[in-house]
């Protein structure tokens, strides 16, 4: 994927009042990269999402997606890029689950056999065997955002797109969630959007957007260590890292308390011995 | 106001084939004053308990009590004004023209005169820091916002105790901490506070008491130390986890609970190492 | 939770697993029949025959009388109105000017039946189809219209959504009903005109939020490649067989007795 200066501004906003949604954002992301979206509410991140599967087209600047403009062709750019929208009640379409893993199997005029097939196999690959005639009113939150994960990968695409996928989920449906999502990496192409820190720090790189301007695309790494590029977009780290850094430890690889525990050991001199 | 229940029992459909029993036995004080956690995932009865707060569900079995005092035999209006609580995802309640004439609804209900009202408002408005967004409409604006409005809206009662259920639910880091910052303000002010949470980061930074609540019953209640070091299992806060890590080695780690806690004593054994 | 939808009542039965296209056919057949039958005869013919099909649908008679209910008063309204000011035939009974006359019985009671027994096919032909059946059904039944420009694709996607959030919305309503009780929001009491400007802070923000989450359904299928029905196939299948054709087949059959009868 790549954007060149994309700059867009909502229909409904006063140019001469509101800042644009976007400014002038380019960065590429080349094929089998994890990328995460990082920055403030209203910081344009959504916006971005949209621009690049052709839900909104761009005011200036490019938008290219495995090769093609989103805008002029919306479909064939959707085949290759899919979705995972914030809100798990809202991406639910079909009565069942099995017939909403269909849909965009079906969207693509699959003959029926084979969609049988590809949903069932992309309702095994969510943990969700079982699942097929159960309503979605009676799914958990993290039961719904797989199945609506299920429903993209039925597709194929080479590209995955997660636009907040676990900020309205609780903490069981949120793990879940991230466990199947971890599971892509390498797989695919996929662009993290997200609030949690957390869930990116093993992505390739990490892109801050701030009031719609593209203001950092570094490595996770240098990220965590920038306590000013922090605090200007807003971004809390979580507690395991904030500790080690206050403490003078070296936050690479150190993503749960037990990291935390054996670091400090590690500096102590207590290196071996109970974990 | 102190609010307690004991052996609370709540069933839905009794008698029926779809019968449900939310809360098996729940006995809990809550202490005015305090900051009272309820943790609990789907499932846990916590929804059906904090409704069992001001009554808008009442026990099939046990009693609920207002200062020692039977709830059933107080005015219900009076006991959700003194009681006020917060549902989940708040802000898909708003409905008025206006965010001020959202949160007057409340108020106006309690035949207070316009003035008063108005004051009201604008207190609840700033408590939450929302008091620009007043004359702007709900039906614009981020979530988080939206979010601050709705809380003012139960705050503009003046209660003296404030449930809320899961008021962090879908909020961007920045904004959870302003909200748990709002929470120690009023508990520090004189209210009672008591939060539905699953964040077992955000309870050990703000619970002066914490209640594990699972499938209905009480599975552990006191102080955060006491809950969340005698919880075998993984899901502790991160700054427990590492503490009952490190204690193994170096017991004077000892139990804290909160980030700075956490901070000063793990930073005692990196000096005192030295 | 009630789990049934509506009117449907799960069962296992022969009518059941019928294909939903010969029971709307069916029943659109049955339906215009009626109003050629036109004998005490007939009639006892075709209730007789339609009480057969009732009970092979195990469906208790409880559940099914219950769909009487609403249409009861249009029934006795109805019917009293042919009584009462039908000119035909001798006079039986009469009070200063009202007049109850032979012919007026005879349409009353024609006309009770007709309606009662259009009712009992409708309900039974929803009690023992699935709501997505049904849509399906129609879809497939209507999509020769598809070339006289009616929508037939798009009523039954928005039928389909509508049966997937009839619960959602309905959980919705529940939880706004009670979040504004306890600010203290009064839903009882007080003269219609108080009733209806009390339900405002349930209705608008019901509204409000299923126009959004309307917004957001619309992105995510769109999203998903959606772009009409053109050129989509579909997952859930009908399938036809000779078993199936005896449900119009039946009805053309009951008819004919009542008529000729």
């Amino acid at each position: 994927m790549s954007c060149k200066n994309l700059t867009y501004s909502y229909p409904a906003a006063d140019p001469t009042t509101v800042p644009p949604a976007l400014d002038r954002v380019s960065f590429d992301v080349r094929a089998g990269e994890y990328v995460g979206v990082l920055g403030p509410n209203g910081g344009g991140k959504s916006t971005l999402v949209r621009l690049l599967n052709g839900l909104l087209r761009t005011d200036s600047g490019r938008v290219r997606v495995a090769g093609l403009d989103p805008a002029a062709q919306p479909f064939e750019v959707r085949e290759r890029l899919g979705v995972l929208f914030q809100n798990p009640e809202n991406g639910l379409v079909a009565p069942f689950v099995e017939d909403d893993v269909a849909f965009g199997l079906e969207n693509l005029g699959v003959p029926r056999d084979r969609m049988r097939e590809r949903v069932a196999q992309a309702i095994r690959a969510v943990g969700l065997a079982g699942y097929e005639r159960r309503e979605p009113h009676t799914l958990s939150g993290g039961e719904k955002q797989r199945v609506a994960l299920a429903g993209l990968l039925a597709v194929e695409p080479e590209i995955l797109v997660l636009d907040e996928p676990t900020s309205m989920l609780d903490a069981a449906g949120r793990r879940e969630v991230l466990e199947h999502i971890h599971a892509l990496k390498g797989d695919r192409t996929v662009l993290h959007v997200t609030h949690h820190l957390e869930e990116v720090l093993d992505a390739d790189r990490v892109l801050v957007l701030n009031a719609g301007r593209l203001v950092a695309d570094v490595a996770p790494e240098r990220l965590i260590s920038d306590a000013d590029l922090l605090r200007e977009n807003r971004l809390i780290l979580p507690t395991t890292l904030r500790l080690a850094l206050e403490l003078g430890l070296s936050p690479a690889k150190l993503r749960t308390p037990e990291d935390l525990a054996a670091a400090v050991r590690g500096r102590t001199g207590k290196g071996t011995g109970v974990r | 106001m102190r609010l307690e229940l004991r052996d609370v029992r709540h069933v839905y459909a009794l008698g029926t084939p779809f019968e449900v029993a939310a809360l098996r036995g729940v006995s809990l004080g809550v202490e005015p004053g305090e900051i009272l956690a309820i943790v609990g995932g789907t499932g846990s009865g916590k929804s059906t308990l904090i409704q069992h707060l001001n009554l808008l569900l009442e026990p099939t079995s046990g009693e609920v009590l207002v200062d020692g005092a039977d709830a059933r035999t107080l005015n219900r209006g009076e006991l959700r004004r003194r009681v006020g609580l917060v549902f989940q995802f708040p802000e898909a309640a708003l409905f008025a023209p206006t965010f001020a004439e959202d949160v007057a609804f409340a108020p106006r209900r309690m035949d207070l005169d316009e003035d008063e009202v108005e004051s009201r408002v604008r207190d609840a408005l700033r408590t939450l820091g929302a008091e620009r967004l007043a004359q702007r409409s709900p039906f614009s604006l981020s979530g988080g916002e939206r979010r601050r409005v709705a809380i003012s809206g139960v705050l503009a009662m003046r209660p003296e105790v404030l449930v809320l259920d899961e008021p962090t639910a879908g909020l961007d880091p920045a904004t959870r901490e302003e909200l748990l910052g709002v929470i120690r303000a009023l508990r520090d002010g004189g209210g009672t506070v008591v939060f539905v949470s699953h964040e077992l980061d955000e309870v050990a930074e703000v619970a002066d008491r914490v209640c594990v609540l699972e499938r209905g019953s009480i599975r552990a209640s006191g102080k955060p130390a006491e809950v969340f070091y005698a919880e075998e299992s993984a899901h502790a806060p991160a700054t427990v986890r590492a503490a009952l890590l490190l204690a193994r080695c170096y017991p004077e780690v000892g139990r804290p609970v909160s980030f700075d806690e956490t901070l000063a004593t793990i930073r005692g054994v990196l000096e005192g190492s030295r | 939770m009630n789990r049934t939808l509506g009117q449907f009542y799960p069962a296992t039965s022969p009518i059941h697993t019928l294909d939903p296209r010969a029971k709307i056919s069916a029943t659109a057949l049955f339906v215009v029949g009626l109003f050629l039958v036109d004998s005490i005869a007939g009639f006892v013919f075709v209730a007789g025959a339609l009480a057969a099909v009732v009970a092979a649908s195990r469906i208790p008679a409880g559940p099914f009388l219950r769909f009487f209910k609403p249409v009861a008063p249009l029934v006795a309204l109805t019917a009293s109105f042919q009584l009462f000011f039908s000119r035909e035939g001798e006079v039986l009974l009469s009070w200063g000017f009202v007049e109850v006359r032979e012919g007026g019985v005879r349409l009353a009671v024609f006309l009770a039946l007709r309606i009662l027994l259009l009712v009992a096919a409708a309900g039974l032909l929803t009690a023992t189809t699935a709501p997505l059946a049904l849509a399906d059904g129609m879809e497939d039944l209507l999509s020769p219209l598809k070339k006289m420009r009616f929508p037939a694709h798009e009523v039954a996607m928005m039928t389909s959504i509508a049966l997937r959030f009839i619960p959602t919305l309905g959980e919705e309503a529940k939880r706004i009903t009670t979040a504004q009780a306890a600010r203290g929001a009064d839903f009882s009491g007080g003269g219609l005109l108080r009733r209806a400007r009390a339900l405002l802070p349930i209705l608008v923000p019901l509204t409000v939020g299923a126009f959004r989450r309307a917004d957001e359904l619309a992105e995510a299928m769109e999203s998903r490649g959606y772009k009409g029905g053109e050129g989509r196939t579909r997952f859930r299948e009908l399938r036809f067989g000779p078993r199936d054709l005896l449900a119009p087949l039946a009805a053309v059959l009951i008819l004919a007795g009542g008529v000729v009868l």
